[in-house]
C-alpha cells in the first residue's frame, strides 16, 4: 500500500527512544523528513536522526522539554522555517510516576499531568495554528488503554491519557473544517526500554490479559501511526484505535 | 380605445397608526375617495389592492380589505412588487378598464409596517436583494442604494451636500402636508449630525417605514365624464423590470427600468420630459431622487446633484418634484406609496393642492420603483 | 451543503449547491452552459443565453476591480455581532460580478473605487458548523497561507 507520505514533514515528540523513535524512523522510511524533540537522551536522539538520514530524509533533533509551552511554540516554528512546511504532528512524549492515591504527592500528580497532558496541548496548539491556515494536516496523539480503562496506582497517568483522548476528539471537531485529521493511538503493553523496568510478575499478568498472548513492538505501533498520518486514512478523524493484542476490549 | 380617468381621490394620514388595522386604514382612504367621486359602492365593479403581504399578520390581504370595504362579491386581488405595489394595482385596474372588462375600479394602496417587531423587520430588511448570493453578506436596502450613491459620486462628482439637498427640500414641503409623517423642516447640519446607516447615508438620507392608505377610483372615459366634473386622465402608462441582483445590472448609477418605463409613458402620452410640470418620484433614499431626475430626463445623466442644488426641483424651478414631501417626509407605507403619488399629482392637476400648488400644472408624472429598481412604473397624468 | 454559504443562508436548496462544497475546498466556481458555452458568475443552472438546463462548474481566478462599496452600520438580523462591516461589488476579470465583505488585508482607509482586489474563499473558523463565504483581499492573497501566523 502506497501511503503517499513522500516528501511530507513531520514532528515526533519524545522521538529519541521507544515508541517515539520507532515512529520517527518508520515515517522516514515512508518518505518523511522528521524532526524529533528530546529532553535528556542526547545520544539516542542523535542515533534516531542518523537512522532518519540513512532512509534518505532530513532529520532534526531539538532539545526541548514538552512541558514548556514556549519551547513547544519555538520548536514548531523552527521546524517550519527549516523544513519549509509542516504536515504531520505526532505527540508521543510521556512519563509515568505511579503510586496509590493516598500516597501520591502533589508533585507526582502535577508533573505527570503537566508533561503528558499539557505537553500534548503545547504541541497540538502550535501545529493547529499552522494546519488551520494551510488547510491540511495530520495530528496523532499517543495515549494508552489505561486512559480508557483506568489502572491501579495510575490515577495521574490514566487521567493524563484519558484527557489526551478527550482533547483529541475536541480538536478533531475544531479542525475538521480545515481538512485536518486528529486521531489517537492507544497501545497496551509495548516492549520498550520503559517496559523492561517492570517486575516480571506484572508483565505476566499483562500478557495473560491479551488475546494474542504477546505484547506490541514499537514498530507495530509506528506502522499504525504511519497509516493514520497517510492520505489513505483521510476519512478517519476523532478516532481512538487501540493496539493492545486484545488486552482491553 | 378608451382613455382611463381618475374620478375619486382619498388619502389617510401616514404615520405610526397604532390606532387602526390595515383594513380600517384602507376604509379611511376609500371613504374619502368615494365621497370625492360622489358615487355609491354599487357603482364600483371591482377593486385591486396594492400591498406587501409579509409585513402583516393577516394573510391574504385583499380578502379582508374587500370585506371591510363592503365590496364583496366583486372581483378583487392583491398586486405585489415591493415598493411599487400601489402602482401595480393602478396598472392592473387601468388594463382591466382599457380591455373593457370593467368600467369603474377602486384602487386601494394600503400598508401596515409597524405590526412587526424590530427583529422581524430587521430580518426582512436583509432579504431585499438577491437572497441566494447577497443576503449571506448582510446586505440591507439602504446598503444597496448607498453603493449606487458611492458610484454616482465617483463617476459624476455628486457630493454629500447634493444628497442632503434632497432631504431638506422634501422635509420643507412635508411640513406643509397634513397627511405626512414628518411635518418639520430639517437643516443639512442636523442631517449631517445624524447616525450612520450605510455610508454615505445617515438617518436623514433614508425614508421611514410608516402605516397608511390611499385610494384612487378609476373609470372608463365615458363613465368618467358622466361621474366627474374634473377627471384626470392616465395619459401615459409605462412599466419595466430590471434584474433583482445588482450584480447583473449594466451600471449602478441609474435605474434602467425607470428609463424604459418613462420612455413608454412619454411616448403613449405624446410628451417629453420638458412638458412635465409636477412629479412625484420615488425618493426612498436621497440618491434615488437624484437618479430619478436623470432617468426621467429632467436633466442629463450625472447632473442630478446640481439640479436639486440649484433648486430646479422646487416650485418655481424646471419641474416641481415631491412637493408633497416625497417618501422622505410623507413616510413610505410601501403598498400605499404608488397610489399616494397618484393622489398628489391628480390633486395638483385639479388645482386642489393648497399652499403647495404648482402653477399651471397641466401635465404631471409619478415614478414608483419597487425594491432596488427591479420594478418601475411611470404614469403621465393630464387634465382637460 | 449550500446552506454552508453565507453568514446567514436563506436558500439551502439549489441546483448549484456544489458551489459551496468547492468554496470550502478553496475554489471559486462559475458556471458554463454545456450547450452554448455561455459563462456566469455567480453560477446559474439554467443558461441565460440559450435556456439549456445543463451546466458545469469551472474555476474563476477571483481577480477583479472594485466597482462600489458601502460600510453597513445598521445591520440586518444575524449580523449584529459583526457590525459595522464593509461590503463591495467587484467587476471580475473574465466577466461576472461578486458581492462580498472586505477582509482584513485591506484597511478601511485604503478602500477606493477602481482598486484591484482578490476574491478569496473563506471559512468561518470559530463556528462549530461548517459555514463558508468569500472576502475581498489584497491582490495575491491565497486561501491556503504559506506565511505563518506568528
Amino acid at each position: 500500500m502506497d501511503l503517499g507520505l513522500e516528501g511530507k514533514n513531520a514532528i515526533v515528540t519524545g522521538g529519541s527512544i521507544g515508541i517515539g523513535a520507532a515512529i520517527a524512523v518508520t515515517l522516514a522510511r515512508e518518505g518523511c523528513n522528521v524532526a524529533i524533540n528530546y529532553r535528556r537522551h542526547d545520544t539516542e536522539a542523535k542515533a534516531t536522526v542518523q537512522k532518519i538520514e540513512e532512509a534518505g530524509r532530513r532529520g532534526l533533533a531539538v532539545k526541548a522539554d514538552v512541558a514548556s509551552y514556549d519551547d513547544a511554540q519555538s520548536m514548531v516554528q523552527q521546524v517550519v522555517r527549516e523544513f519549509g512546511r509542516l504536515d504531520i504532528m505526532v505527540c508521543n512524549a510521556g512519563i509515568n510516576w505511579d503510586g496509590v492515591i493516598w500516597k501520591m504527592t502533589e508533585e507526582q500528580w502535577d508533573t505527570v499531568i503537566r508533561v503528558n497532558l499539557k505537553g500534548y496541548f503545547n504541541y497540538n496548539k502550535a501545529a493547529a495554528l499552522v494546519f488551520k491556515d494551510q488547510k491540511s494536516g495530520k495530528i496523532v496523539n499517543i495515549s494508552s488503554i489505561n486512559g480508557m480503562r483506568g489502572k491501579f496506582a495510575q490515577t495521574n497517568y490514566a487521567a493524563s491519557k484519558g484527557g489526551e483522548i478527550a482533547m483529541s476528539k475536541s480538536l478533531a471537531r475544531e479542525l475538521g473544517k480545515f481538512n485536518v485529521n486528529v486521531n489517537v493511538v492507544a497501545p497496551g503493553m509495548v516492549m520498550t526500554e520503559m517496559a523492561e523496568a517492570i517486575p516480571p510478575e506484572f508483565l505476566t499478568k499483562a500478557m495473560d490479559e491479551t488475546a494474542l498472548g504477546r505484547f506490541a513492538t514499537s514498530d507495530e505501533c509506528a506502522d499504525l501511526v504511519a497509516f493514520l498520518c497517510s492520505d489513505r486514512a483521510r476519512h478517519i478523524t476523532g478516532e481512538v484505535i487501540k493496539i493492545d493484542g486484545g488486552q482491553y476490549m | 380605445m378608451t382613455r382611463v380617468g381618475i374620478i375619486g381621490l382619498g388619502h389617510g394620514v401616514f404615520g405610526r397608526r397604532s390606532d387602526a388595522t390595515v383594513q380600517e386604514l384602507a376604509f379611511e382612504a376609500f371613504r374619502a375617495a368615494m365621497e370625492d367621486a360622489g358615487i355609491e359602492r354599487d357603482a364600483v365593479d371591482a377593486s385591486v389592492i396594492g400591498s406587501v403581504p409579509e409585513y402583516h399578520k393577516q394573510r391574504s390581504l385583499a380578502g379582508v380589505v374587500q370585506e371591510y370595504l363592503g365590496l364583496v362579491p366583486k372581483p378583487t386581488w392583491l398586486t405585489e412588487v415591493a415598493c411599487a405595489s400601489g402602482s401595480a394595482a393602478m396598472r392592473t385596474a387601468w388594463m382591466a378598464i382599457k380591455a373593457g372588462v370593467h368600467d369603474v375600479v377602486a384602487v386601494i394602496g394600503c400598508q401596515k409596517m409597524t405590526e412587526l417587531s424590530t427583529p422581524e423587520i430587521l430580518a426582512l430588511m436583509g432579504r431585499v436583494g438577491e437572497v441566494q448570493w447577497e443576503s449571506g453578506f448582510g446586505t440591507t436596502f439602504p446598503g444597496y442604494y448607498a453603493m449606487f450613491a458611492k458610484r454616482h459620486m465617483h463617476e459624476f462628482g455628486t457630493t454629500r451636500d447634493h444628497l442632503l439637498d434632497v432631504a431638506v427640500k422634501n422635509h420643507h414641503y412635508g411640513a406643509m402636508n397634513p397627511l405626512a409623517l414628518f411635518r418639520k423642516e430639517i437643516t443639512a447640519e442636523k442631517a449631517k449630525a445624524s447616525e450612520d446607516v450605510a455610508t454615505p447615508f445617515q438617518v436623514y438620507d433614508c425614508c421611514a417605514n410608516a402605516d397608511g392608505a390611499a385610494c384612487v377610483i378609476l373609470a372608463s372615459e365615458d363613465r368618467a365624464r358622466e361621474i366627474s366634473s374634473k377627471p384626470v386622465w392616465l395619459s401615459g402608462m409605462g412599466c419595466a423590470s430590471a434584474t433583482m441582483s445588482v450584480l447583473r445590472r449594466p451600471n449602478l448609477v441609474g435605474l434602467p427600468s425607470a428609463e424604459q418605463a418613462a420612455a413608454q409613458a412619454y411616448a403613449m402620452a405624446g410628451i417629453g420630459p420638458a412638458d412635465v410640470k409636477v412629479a412625484d418620484v420615488h425618493d426612498c433614499f436621497t440618491i434615488a431622487e437624484i437618479m430619478a431626475y436623470e432617468d426621467l430626463g429632467f436633466c442629463e445623466r450625472g447632473e442630478g446633484g446640481p439640479f436639486v442644488a440649484e433648486k430646479q426641483s422646487y416650485i418655481g424651478g424646471k419641474v416641481a418634484v415631491n412637493v408633497d414631501g416625497g417618501l422622505k417626509a410623507k413616510g413610505h407605507p410601501i403598498g400605499a406609496t404608488g397610489v399616494s403619488m397618484t393622489y398628489e399629482i391628480a390633486k395638483q392637476l385639479r388645482g386642489e393642492a393648497g399652499e403647495r400648488q404648482v402653477p399651471d400644472a397641466d401635465v404631471g408624472l409619478t415614478h414608483n420603483v419597487g425594491g432596488i429598481g427591479q420594478y418601475c412604473f411611470v404614469q403621465v397624468l393630464t387634465r382637460d | 451543503m449550500f446552506k454552508w454559504f453565507g453568514k446567514v443562508n436563506y436558500t439551502p436548496y439549489t441546483k448549484v449547491a456544489d458551489f459551496a462544497r468547492h468554496l470550502r475546498d478553496g475554489r471559486l466556481m462559475g458556471s458554463r452552459c454545456k450547450r452554448c458555452g455561455a459563462t456566469s458568475f455567480p453560477p446559474r443552472a439554467d443558461c441565460d443565453a440559450c435556456m439549456h438546463g445543463e451546466f458545469e462548474f469551472f474555476e474563476v481566478s477571483g481577480k477583479g476591480t472594485l466597482h462600489t462599496f458601502t460600510k453597513i452600520v445598521a445591520a440586518p438580523t444575524g449580523f449584529e455581532d459583526v457590525t459595522p462591516y464593509t461590503i463591495g461589488v467587484v467587476d471580475l476579470d473574465g466577466g461576472g460580478k461578486a458581492l462580498a465583505w472586505f477582509g482584513d488585508s485591506i484597511p478601511e482607509q485604503d478602500i477606493s473605487i477602481g482598486m484591484e482586489v482578490q476574491v478569496v474563499p473563506r471559512i468561518f473558523e470559530e463556528l462549530e458548523e461548517i459555514k463558508v463565504y468569500y472576502s475581498l483581499e489584497q491582490p495575491g492573497t491565497t486561501w491556503s497561507k504559506a506565511e505563518q501566523p506568528w
